[in-house]
């Protein structure tokens, strides 16, 4: 499927390329610790403490002004029948129990940002792979079939390009409500495996037994994306029904199914999975733009992080900054690997990026 | 194809997805889940005055007259009436139009007026500091969350050195206007710097991924045409670099900024959408998330069609525009 030459020149970027290897390491690092999260993560990401609430992130010191009573050898003075008050600065360090901090709840950041990874990448990965399933197939038929199935699909395309992406997610997320939340079980907390690891290097132990998938973000994503999918198959199909192999096919009574898979869509492939790597890119951000307004029942997210810290915008800064700085970085990861794979096969393809 | 013939062939393009976007709109109010009148009455009426409510809306009717009220209000600009507020859609959304267009243009001046210099400076300076600090500047920005940094900007200019408001704007852009063209100049410096004052994070916040990309489309595609031939005749006649960099080259590349600017709008809208929604700016976007938020219904569909509709403009003129200033594209 994928030619020798492809990936001579796929080889010969990454030579070339040292971005294109941060991308992969990047991005390889990120989906590691999505996968295993429950062996990796410091703590729970819903353990509360309030006591250790707003705790700053190493290398940085919380200083609160506290008002507290002046005291003359122990005891209270007052004035006119008042407390006699004085303001004096606290110092807190961080603490290495909580290396990015803890939120306004004393949630340990580190922790909530990797099991936020767990939902922006399902969210990236099966989202994408949905638009791609739907977009090639109306794009393929489309493309090979011309006439009446390509104007009707693709004037459908256009009035569905009419609304901007995240426009017709807050939509359709309107009509189709939070009722696609599903709940997989974690493999890792079932097997017991998260337990027996974590006690043996001496992490608390009671992760979370379920990863909650917002369903409905995932059909939204997939609605709003696939047709840069259909956009890039149709292409792709209309050149290659004309290829004398298709012809072929046809002169020796291939069905027009066995030739749509076995000989047009392998030899459609590249483009699809370079505007696949761009996709993930530009539905993670998607994704985490819809938590941040608050329309997704995802009960980790780093948009939805984002949106909590902002009320501690005064006081704690990292609760917003670094589940920001985590999109960040993902996705300059997946645009380096896009981007290498883009110049490398040159595949002439165009998308709708960021939010 | 002659121009008028161009305009034609696209507007009647355009009319039929205007049309798809109203049906889309119409369809979504019919598929999506709960009652209106469950918006407008407490929960314990009895059912004659819940078959009441629905009568007055309209929504015992059959379908297809429903369809035939909601499409035929549109051209008279009737987009219905708000269910919470009970106040016409339209005058909401079109006094929520002016906030919306104020932030996009100023959003699309921030990002031309510093990508395309920095583009130039770094395709001229190929593999040097400004280069790199350039493709990283870009590399960072579009992949960079308008939210978040719209966020952060508010967490460091506003809130830890007060460069900056931190809340809605109280004044209007009409009204800021107004400051603008009164005689007196005391006022008219007040109004700019306090309008200023309002719109710089929000413009830098949608800004920037344009600004990204702009830069890396001036780049490349200034690389691209100083490898053509025709930049080694011209030097080789012995025009000066200025002249051949900024008169041929520069006028080249920005043919294809503009195309993929064009296709790029829809992310500009959908950018105010959420820029909007951070910095509290009374625009279409907020009344899009407060109405799907309440279940809005005839305030969703309002905004929805305005913000499509006006995108679709959008994209038409800047298609004529294109075609226009690029002769090598006929009107086909």
């Amino acid at each position: 499927m994928i030619a020798p030459r492809t990936i001579r020149s796929l080889k010969r970027g990454l030579n070339r390329n040292v971005l294109a290897k941060v991308g992969i390491v990047v991005v390889v690092v990120v989906l590691l610790v999505a996968v295993f999260a429950p062996l990796v993560a410091p703590h729970k990401p819903s353990t509360q403490n309030l006591e250790n609430a707003r705790s700053p992130p190493l290398g940085f010191t919380k200083a609160t002004t506290e008002e507290v009573p002046v005291q003359d050898n122990g005891s209270v003075v007052f004035e006119d029948g008042q407390i006699v008050t004085e303001n004096r600065t606290v110092y807190e360090n961080a603490t290495m129990d909580h290396p990015l901090g803890t939120d306004g709840n004393g949630r340990d950041i580190l922790s909530r940002l990797i099991y936020g990874a767990r939902v922006s990448l399902l969210v990236g990965f099966l989202g994408t792979g949905l638009a791609m399933l739907v977009g090639v197939a109306v794009g393929l038929v489309a493309g090979f079939y011309r006439g009446k199935v390509d104007d009707v699909l693709m004037r459908s395309a256009d009035v569905m390009l009419a609304f901007p992406s995240i426009v017709l997610a807050i939509a359709l997320i309107g009509v189709l409500g939070d009722a696609l939340e599903q709940s997989i079980p974690d493999p890792f907390v079932q097997s017991g495996l998260a337990e027996a690891f974590r006690s043996a290097v001496g992490l608390p132990t009671g992760m979370p037994e379920s990863t909650v998938v917002p369903g409905t973000i995932i059909i939204v994503v997939a609605l709003v994306n696939w047709v840069w999918f259909a956009r890039v198959a149709r292409g792709e199909a209309l050149s290659l029904r004309e290829q004398s192999y298709v012809k072929a096919a046809r002169a020796l009574g291939a069905s027009d199914g066995t030739i749509l898979l076995r000989h047009v869509l392998p030899n459609a492939i590249t483009p699809i999975l370079v505007l696949g790597t761009i996709q993930i890119a530009a539905i993670i951000l998607l994704e985490s733009a819809l938590s941040f307004l608050g329309f997704s029942s995802a009960n980790v997210s780093w948009g939805f992080d984002i949106a909590l810290g902002r009320q501690y915008q005064s006081t704690a800064w990292w609760i917003a900054a670094m589940p920001g700085l985590a999109i960040v970085i993902t996705v300059v990861g997946l645009n380096l690997v896009g981007d290498w794979l883009r110049d490398a096969l040159d595949p002439g393809i165009e998308g709708e990026g960021g939010v | 194809m002659s121009l008028a013939r161009f305009l034609t062939k696209r507007l009647l393009q355009g009319g039929f997805v205007v049309w798809g976007v109203v049906t889309v709109v119409f369809g979504l109010r019919v598929i999506a889940p709960g009652d209106p009148a469950n918006v407008l009455l407490p929960p314990d009426v009895g059912p004659e005055v819940r078959q009441q409510v629905i009568a007055d809306l309209g929504l015992d009717q059959p379908l297809h007259v429903q369809y035939w009220e909601f499409v035929s209000g549109i051209p008279t600009g009737d987009l219905g009436t708000s269910l919470t507020t009970g106040t016409l859609v339209s005058h909401r959304v079109a006094r929520s139009v002016p906030a919306t267009l104020e932030l996009a243009v100023a959003a699309t001046m921030v990002a031309v007026v510093i990508a395309i210099p920095l583009g130039v400076v770094s395709a001229t300076n190929r593999h040097e500091a400004p280069d790199y600090g350039a493709t990283l500047f870009s590399l960072v920005g579009i992949s960079t969350p308008n939210f978040w940094l719209g966020v952060m900007l508010i967490i460091i200019l506003s809130v830890q050195l007060n460069l900056f408001p931190t809340s809605q704007r109280a004044i209007g852009i009409p009204a800021i206007f107004d400051l603008l063209v009164s005689a007196k100049f005391a006022t008219a410096a007040d109004g700019f710097t306090t309008w200023l004052w309002y719109i710089t994070l929000p413009a830098i916040t949608l800004g920037t991924y344009f600004t990204a990309l702009i830069t890396r489309l001036t780049r490349s595609g200034m690389l691209d045409e100083l490898g053509k031939t025709y930049v080694r005749a011209s030097r080789a006649k012995g025009l000066p670099e200025s002249l051949v960099r900024y008169k041929h080259v520069l006028r080249n590349t920005l043919i294809p900024v503009i195309t993929v600017v064009g296709l790029q709008l829809g992310t500009l809208i959908g950018g105010a959408v959420i820029t909007e929604f951070v910095f509290d700016w009374p625009g279409l976007g907020q009344v899009l998330i407060n109405s799907i938020n309440a279940r809005d219904w005839p305030m969703v569909q309002g905004s929805l069609i305005v913000i499509s509709v006006g995108f679709v403009v959008v994209n038409i003129v800047v298609d004529t525009l294109y075609t226009y200033v690029n002769p090598r594209v006929g009107f086909d």
